[in-house]
């Protein structure tokens, strides 16, 4: 809930701009000033129908957005008047005015803009008239939109009525017509200089109200995709604007080039992309594993920030600050790790290499190549060491961050810890490892995953979960190497309590419990059977059956993926557990 | 079939009754949508049956009849033809919008913004009206951006319906003249806008020859052509350049044509002695003398065929007119120096 929260927080911040309304003047007197206003309106519309020039085409587009908070107003003043006589004495330049920008194709392509004006219109029907003001008023409503339905030039009438070809039929069928050549010569003439082109990027300001139009998305996805210089020159921020808008609220779909080109022009739209896909993961509460990566790859900005380092950057910096915000949300580390295994694989397909320090600018410099290796790359035998090493490098960073208490060092700790988020694949090793270390090694490993779980040492408390942590370990460790069975239920109990959250007082995230729970289970060195009813028992009583579901075909994906090392029939034994929690009431 | 015809002539009906009766008033959002499936329905039978010409006539006849019953009970009723059934809906949707007693919530249903913007195929009545204005207004958006395109997207639309629909008439065994009945009355309601007419017709017979019917709908329509003497004019005079060059190099009908409407042109030239050079008496055209330089060159660059045996005859009509090589004495021979310049 409260990451929901934060990310519609986030979106604000970036809607803000968009509302500018004139309402600053409006509430020392609103009656005048509307009528003011509405002079200030009407001029416009009658200079707006007067010319068909790319002028005043450029001009309405640029209102559009004012315009729409007007007619709200309009329509908020018709709502509260109690009949249309009154408005209409009040306000008498407002048929007028609504009948004009009934006329102009710019206010009635926009779903908006053309949703209030019909309102605002309709709202001005009495049904049962009183007077001739009325009358008058509901025969012009009944005119004016019959007229703006049904009425078409001389030849499409004529040749509409002669072929028996529906109105709506033909006119998709031009919008059609349209958008192609459009997209053709727009994608053919990539000189900007050639006068098609010209006229098309100098007239891109009519694509602002078209952004809310499936139909127009080749043609839009084309403009897009032209060589930065020229549109950057052409294309105004309006446009990029109503695109992003348009696509988190009318769903208008740009082909996967476009949109990576709409990422790199519009900030607002990369975010709204990183806010959904986080969103859609951490509201989906367990996540699949599987599930997850499958969402991460549909979205295309693993590709975009492959392509371009400052797409991935900028989706770093988002990440960041989710994280700062909520660092034990386990959804959103998932969100970031897959991010980032994503992004590598698709960079280690581009040719040429780009430079991975270019990637990770902010990242302490010699953990990064070691952080970035992935496991499989390595002997199995280095990896404990390897594990060690990184440990003790962060334990280091740790106590300069921790007790310099100065924001540069604080800075370098968070960075290594959002790395070790982003390269989180050896946070897992260490688990697996962990099941086969002697008492001696487990240390540095389990002081790794504290460091992972609780970054920040609030209030010194990290010595105090590590000693948990320990303590969680050297249960599973007798456990999963007793000799006597069944286990007696007294041995489970203090295992149980550890995965229990309690609020009151810190101790490990049981998360991190569960997470060793789950790997000892399937890598110890006990029957399967055996393992399987200690699991089951635990996993019973303490009420984590979903959790440690999902643990194990996260395990399950990572084993698949090759990414951790196997022994022997881990599939078989994964399997299996997945069987009994699966099959438990 | 009786069944269907009843159908057919009920729904007729219907489309007088919601235009024109004071009945609509009555009418609420399940009327509406029965009405508009009822439309939906004669769209369907005229899908399944257009190209059987047997249950067409019947249906023709049948027509008929409701037509003149429907013209006593309105008066000025505009009757329904079988091909308007293939735009059912929109007649209905018309007739509704036109009719004074239409109650106010029927208006903000059709008002309204559809819920599935892009296929709302009537399939829900609610805004069906936003949903064509959306559309109208998104060509007319667009349509200064598109202005620089040969014939135009309105044009070449239209031209495509009018070879989908002259190749339906054809393949249909339908009589010539019947044909030629259709154009005429296309051409007749639409004389207000001469000079899209004629980009309709180039779009027309520039669209891609693919099927046999397509081809032999072009020949029809340069057929038809040959025998509109005003229209071929103006398609000569009005069309942009490169449209009539395209015409000119992918008809050979065409060609002809306009190879013997330049001849006549030259042949109406006098030599105005005061002005110093040659004039169109005739009342009928404003072709200059440069401009009819330009467009025989222009036919040359389209088929440089033509030009030789073009130039052959225009040296033998400046033999006939004495071969004397002075300005003003011969168009020919003026117009040939003016061509080999």
């Amino acid at each position: 809930m409260e990451l929901l929260f934060f990310l519609q927080g986030f979106r604000c911040i970036f809607q803000m701009t968009e509302l500018q309304p004139l309402s600053q003047l409006q509430e020392t007197d609103e009656l005048s000033l509307n009528v003011q206003e509405m002079q200030f309106w009407l001029d416009k519309a009658v200079a707006w129908g007067q010319a068909d020039s790319p002028d005043t085409r450029k001009d309405t587009c640029r209102h559009l957005s004012r315009l729409r908070n007007f007619l709200q107003q309009i329509l908020t003043q018709i709502n509260n008047t109690s009949s249309t006589a009154e408005i209409m004495k009040k306000f008498p330049l407002l048929g007028q005015f609504l009948g004009r920008l009934c006329w102009n194709p710019y206010v009635t392509v926009g779903e908006t803009s053309r949703q209030l004006l019909f309102q605002c219109i309709l709202g001005l029907y009495t049904e049962h008239p009183s007077n001739a003001v009325e009358k008058k008023a509901n025969q012009w409503i009944q005119k004016v939109l019959c007229q703006l339905a049904t009425e078409d030039d001389v030849a499409v009438q004529a040749l509409t009525k002669h072929m028996g070809v529906p109105a709506k039929e033909y006119h998709v069928k031009v919008l059609q017509k349209m958008v192609m050549w459009l997209k053709e010569n727009v994608e053919n003439n990539h000189s900007s200089q050639s006068e098609v082109n010209q006229s098309i990027l100098s007239g891109s300001e009519v694509f602002v109200p078209l952004a809310t139009f499936p139909e127009a998305s080749p043609v839009i996805g084309a403009l897009l995709q032209q060589p930065m210089t020229s549109i950057s020159d052409s294309l105004n921020e309006d446009f990029f604007d109503a695109l992003s808008s348009s696509q988190s609220r009318y769903g208008l779909q740009l082909e996967k080039q476009a949109l990576v080109s709409l990422w790199c022009h519009s900030l607002p739209s990369l975010e709204e992309a990183v806010l959904s896909l986080l969103k859609s993961v951490t509201c989906s509460g367990s996540a699949a594993p599987q599930n997850l990566e499958h969402q991460v790859t549909k979205s295309f900005l693993p590709e975009a920030c492959a392509q371009h380092c400052s797409i991935f950057l900028v989706v770093s910096d988002i990440f960041r600050s989710v994280l700062k915000q909520n660092e034990t949300s386990q959804p959103v580390r998932s969100v970031v790790q897959t991010v980032t295994r994503c992004v590598l694989r698709e960079l280690s397909l581009l040719q040429p290499q780009t430079s991975l320090k270019d990637f990770f600018p902010q990242s302490p410099s010699s953990l990064l190549v070691p952080l970035l290796t992935m496991p499989s790359e390595m002997p199995q035998e280095a990896l404990n060491n390897h594990l060690k090493w990184l440990s003790s490098s962060l334990q280091r960073l740790a106590e300069d961050g921790d007790e310099g208490c100065s924001t540069r060092g604080r800075h370098h700790l968070f960075e290594a810890w959002f790395l070790l988020v982003q390269c989180a694949h050896w946070v897992q090793m260490a688990v697996q490892l962990l099941v086969t270390s002697k008492p001696e090694d487990r240390d540095p490993l389990l002081w790794l995953l504290t460091f992972y779980h609780h970054p920040t040492n609030k209030w010194h408390q990290r010595a105090l979960q590590l000693v948990r942590v320990r303590e969680a370990w050297d249960h599973l460790h007798t456990l999963f190497s007793a000799s006597v069975f069944p286990v007696p239920a007294a041995h489970l109990q203090p295992l149980i309590t550890l995965l229990s959250v309690k609020p009151q007082q810190p101790s490990p995230a049981p998360s991190l419990t569960l997470d060793l729970l789950v790997h000892f289970a399937v890598f110890c060195r006990l029957k399967l059977n055996v393992s399987a009813s200690i699991l089951q028992t635990v996993v019973d009583l303490s009420g984590l059956r979903d959790g440690a579901a999902c643990v194990l075909s996260s395990l399950h994906l990572r084993v698949q993926e090759g990414s951790c090392f196997k022994s022997g029939d881990v599939h078989l034994r994964i399997r299996e557990l997945q069987k009994t929690i699966t099959q438990m009431n | 079939m009786e069944a269907v015809l009843k159908n057919v002539s009920v729904t007729v009906e219907l489309l007088a009754v919601a235009a024109r009766s004071n009945a609509v008033s009555q009418w609420d959002e399940q009327t509406l949508s029965r009405a508009f499936h009822w439309a939906k329905y004669c769209e369907h039978i005229y899908s399944r049956f257009h190209n059987n010409t047997a249950i067409r006539r019947v249906m023709e006849q049948q027509l008929q009849i409701t037509n003149q019953s429907l013209r006593h009970v309105f008066p000025g009723y505009s009757h329904v033809s079988f091909s308007d059934l293939r735009r059912c809906q929109h007649v209905l949707l018309v007739g509704l919008l036109n009719n004074p007693e239409l109650p106010i919530t029927i208006m903000k249903t059709l008002f309204k913004t559809p819920v599935n913007i892009i296929n709302n195929d009537f399939e829900d009545v609610t805004g069906i009206c936003s949903h064509l204005i959306r559309c109208k207004s998104a060509c007319k958006v667009l349509r200064p951006l598109s202005a620089l395109s040969a014939v135009g997207a309105d044009a070449e639309v239209q031209g495509e319906m009018l070879m989908e629909r002259l190749g339906a008439m054809l393949s249909q065994g339908n009589e010539l003249c019947r044909v030629e009945h259709f154009l005429c009355s296309v051409l007749q309601d639409s004389e207000g806008a001469v000079q899209h007419m004629c980009l309709v017709i180039a779009a027309a017979l520039l669209t891609a020859k693919g099927s046999a019917e397509q081809t032999a709908s072009q020949d029809f329509l340069l057929e038809w052509l040959q025998s509109r003497h005003n229209l071929l004019h103006n398609l000569c005079t009005m069309l942009p350049s490169a449209i009539l060059k395209e015409l000119a190099k992918g008809h050979q009908k065409f060609r002809d044509s306009f190879c013997h409407m330049l001849k006549k042109w030259a042949t109406e030239m006098e030599y105005s002695i005061t002005e110093g050079e040659w004039i169109n008496n005739s009342t009928n055209t404003t072709v200059t003398f440069q401009k009819l330089t330009e467009f025989f060159l222009l036919l040359f660059e389209a088929c440089p065929s033509v030009r030789r045996n073009t130039e052959e005859e225009m040296r033998l009509f400046k033999i006939s007119d004495g071969d004397f090589d002075v300005q003003g004495l011969s168009v020919w021979g003026d117009l040939l120096s003016e061509l080999n310049k």
